[in-house]
């Protein structure tokens, strides 16, 4: 179904919340989702797979254990959005021109969103590469190179994210909206209604402001 | 007459401390920034058009419309689909399944099918869906006793009671008019870049802008249904002087909260109007004419403003007592000297309670549009990638911005049970915002990140126990649930006015002044608080109506002129 980029968003957050991500956590994740989907990636299809997965896993099981030399979990794999938040944290290593390499990575397109606000921020384009996917981004438009359909793997066993070139090809720009199956919005559905309180009586008395009639 | 020697001073905006408190917050009143205002100065000054193409009801109103406004470069049309709704299931309440009235601003001019696909999902509200043609999308019911009164006296072919008419105010009242992407309407994202819709909710103010002329034109083909040859029309200043009623919930509190940055730029643009105000030298006889006559409508404003809450109550006597004060003042008070407006607000600072401080202010812009209307351009939040948080910022750095920042939280003893005693919360059914007692609801796991200062002492406590110089990332890594505090912290650095600095989860929380606060930057007047949570309102009162905005001379419809007869 066609949704808005801003449903997608609040959906996301909701069922990344749901999930036990931290709040920050889930803002940075919702947005990343978002992204995907406005270039008509599979961004909330790998999200909620990405969820299920690490359901309810403490940050420190599936985060590098540290950002010097290759990120790695400290036993495992690494969650995307950890590493996507932790580059996006310290994009500034990219600017001398350093790497930043990763092992053992689920779902590894779920980092790009985060390679683009690097290159957002360092004002320079930014390669993402596992397996035999080359991707390029500015920030806004995307330039995928990805022979062997493993775009969507996943696991890497090594990522790596680096300084681009400037390109004269033409670029995938977003659109305004995104698809989302829906399947796939039932399972973020899931993650998010665990978010919500059960009604109670007193609730939906109290809680909502009961106060005189609004009918006259 | 004291004479300073300096002929030119520099006045900075007011201090976060001081205005971003909750009862100041609570205070605010409609400006030359207000979202209403903006939008009616717009379609003046642009010469917009309006039509009804369509308009087809049965005498008990079940039919539709069709509103379009023609700007010098597209059209909006507002939809309107009237229902026959059993009094039995009229509810304001959010959780409501049926309404009198449902709405959508249509993006453009509706084809037939647009119209019969809207009409099977309008109605729905929340349990339809609508596509990216689609802006908003809004319900709204009848006040049944306003409304009964006024078909029955035009089918008899007289006028309403003006006393019955100034008691309720408008013949409909919105529930909820959502914008920007719910229930899958377009993103602002995609029309942000449109000049009508660079002041933020210009969209929701258009809709509601157009639904007060649906309203007005359905009482009138019911009354005229009703009474055949006897019914007469609705006197023009009559209906003028009503708007379109609002309830507002809890819902809109967490918006601030959830959008600093926005938050900022309002508050921010207000500000620096209110500085740039008290930075003119001197006073024309006009600007203070102006001022003057402004001040006279706003005393009868406050006059005519009624409420039932004990703490509305009170806060109105106040504020009629410190406007009386402030008239005495004005009238004695020698304009001519420089720096008048800085003078006058200096000396309301002393004088008048935090409402007529507001209300000053807000009056104090009125002569200036030329100096401070630009600012509404700089009301919505461009920078869609300011959520970056900065790791190599060191933890020494952040430690200062939250003392600045965040000072007033710091002193807080946030396990103290009073200062906690509150959670928000989403609830399953509707998933409509909730504020709980988090010591006697089981809600405490599923609270909302509503509470930034208790977060920021949080944060606060853990960095104070790291090493100055080590950086966020590094913090970050090993402290995910502090990153939202994080961020906060970063934004606030850079935006001074993004954050409540007062508590909003103490068992003293009054919603209602977030509430108010944001309904007075959509230009609302005479609040009328149902309980310390929810809100009504009445908006575009006294405005003009489309036929009637290139013969407004001014700006200044939110000011009730003085009527023979009113009380």
């Amino acid at each position: 179904m066609s949704h808005s980029l801003n449903e997608i968003e609040a959906h996301a957050k909701r069922a990344a919340r749901g999930a036990g991500l931290s709040w920050g956590m889930a803002e940075e994740a919702a947005r990343a989702t978002r992204w995907l989907a406005s270039h008509n990636l599979e961004g909330p299809a790998l999200f909620s797979k990405v969820l299920a997965q690490n359901d309810g896993l403490p940050h420190e099981q599936v985060a590098p254990v540290s950002l010097d030399g290759e990120w790695h979990a400290p036993e495992g794999d690494l969650c995307p959005l950890a590493v996507g938040t932790a580059l996006n944290d310290c994009a500034d290593k990219l600017a001398d021109d350093a790497s930043v390499n990763a092992a053992d990575v689920s779902y590894p397109l779920l980092v790009l969103p985060f390679a683009a606000w690097a290159a957002i921020h360092l004002n320079q384009p930014v390669q993402l590469r596992y397996r035999s996917v080359r991707i390029d981004t500015d920030g806004d438009g995307i330039w995928v190179d990805d022979p062997q359909d493993e775009i969507n793997v996943s696991k890497t066993a090594k990522l790596t994210c680096q300084l681009s070139t400037d390109r004269n090809d033409t670029a995938k720009r977003p659109s305004q909206r995104g698809a989302v199956a829906s399947e796939v919005w039932a399972r973020l559905d899931a993650f998010a209604q665990r978010t919500y309180a059960p009604a109670t009586e007193a609730s939906r008395l109290l809680g909502a402001g009961a106060g005189l009639s609004d009918n006259e | 007459m004291r004479v300073q020697a300096n002929t030119s001073q520099t006045i900075s905006k007011r201090d976060p401390a001081l205005v971003m408190r909750l009862s100041r917050l609570g205070s605010f009143h409609q400006s030359r920034l207000s979202f209403m205002r903006i939008l009616t100065r717009r379609m003046t000054r642009e010469n917009w058009t309006f039509s009804r193409p369509v308009f087809e009801f049965d005498a008990k109103g079940v039919g539709h419309a069709v509103y379009c406004a023609h700007t010098p470069d597209r059209t909006y049309s507002l939809i309107a689909f009237g229902h026959d709704l059993p009094p039995e299931e009229r509810s304001d309440r959010v959780i409501a399944t049926r309404w009198d009235s449902t709405f959508t601003l249509f993006d453009g001019v509706p084809t037939t099918a647009d119209i019969e696909r809207l009409r099977k999902n309008i109605p729905l509200q929340e349990a339809g869906r609508v596509s990216e043609k689609e802006l908003s999308v809004s319900r709204a019911n009848r006040s049944v006793r306003l409304w009964d009164h006024v078909v029955s006296r035009l089918a008899a072919g007289t006028q309403p009671d003006r006393v019955e008419v100034d008691k309720v105010g408008y013949l409909m009242r919105t529930t909820a008019v959502y914008g920007s992407g719910k229930l899958g309407a377009a993103d602002r994202e995609m029309i942000a870049d449109r000049p009508e819709c660079a002041s933020p909710f210009q969209i929701e103010m258009l809709s509601v802008f157009l639904i007060r002329t649906y309203v007005r034109d359905l009482v009138q083909h019911m009354a005229d249904l009703k009474g055949g040859s006897m019914s007469v029309k609705l006197d023009a200043e009559i209906a003028r002087s009503m708007g379109i009623g609002n309830s507002t919930g809890l819902g809109m509190a967490p918006f601030l909260v959830n959008h600093p940055r926005l938050f900022n730029n309002w508050i921010s643009a207000r500000e620096e109007a209110i500085a740039i105000v008290r930075m003119v030298p001197k006073a024309t006889t006009a600007e203070v004419a102006t001022f003057r006559g402004l001040l006279d409508r706003s005393i009868l404003s406050a006059d005519i403003w009624h409420s039932e809450h004990p703490i509305q109550v009170e806060k109105l006597e106040r504020l009629r007592s410190d406007l009386s004060v402030l008239a005495a003042h004005v009238a004695q008070a020698d304009f001519s000297g420089p720096y008048p407006w800085d003078g006058l607000y200096s000396w309301a600072e002393d004088m008048l309670g935090e409402d007529a401080q507001e209300c000053l202010a807000s009056l104090m812009l009125e002569p200036y549009g030329r100096l401070v209307d630009h600012l509404a351009d700089q009301m919505s939040d461009k920078d869609r990638h300011a959520f970056r948080i900065d790791g190599t910022m060191r933890v020494a750095e952040l430690l200062a911005i939250l003392e600045r920042a965040y000072g007033w939280a710091l002193d807080i003893n946030w396990s103290e049970k009073d200062q906690c005693a509150r959670a928000w919360y989403v609830s399953q059914e509707k998933l409509e915002p909730r504020l709980g007692e988090r010591f006697e609801e089981p809600i405490a796991p599923y609270e909302q990140p509503l509470a930034p200062g208790r977060d920021a002492a949080a944060l606060y406590a853990a960095l104070k126990e790291e090493d100055g110089d080590r950086n966020l990332a590094a913090f970050l890594l090993a402290h995910p649930e502090h990153r939202h505090s994080v961020r906060r912290a970063q934004i606030v650095n850079q935006a001074p006015y993004a954050e409540i600095r007062d508590n909003t989860i103490g068992s003293d929380l009054l919603p209602i002044d977030m509430l108010r606060c944001k309904l007075s930057f959509f230009g609302a007047t005479h609040f009328d608080p149902r309980s310390d949570r929810w809100v009504r309102i009445c908006m575009f009162g006294n405005a003009p109506y489309p036929e009637e905005l290139a013969s407004v001379d001014g700006d200044d419809w939110v000011y009730p002129h003085a009527r023979q007869g009113r009380a």
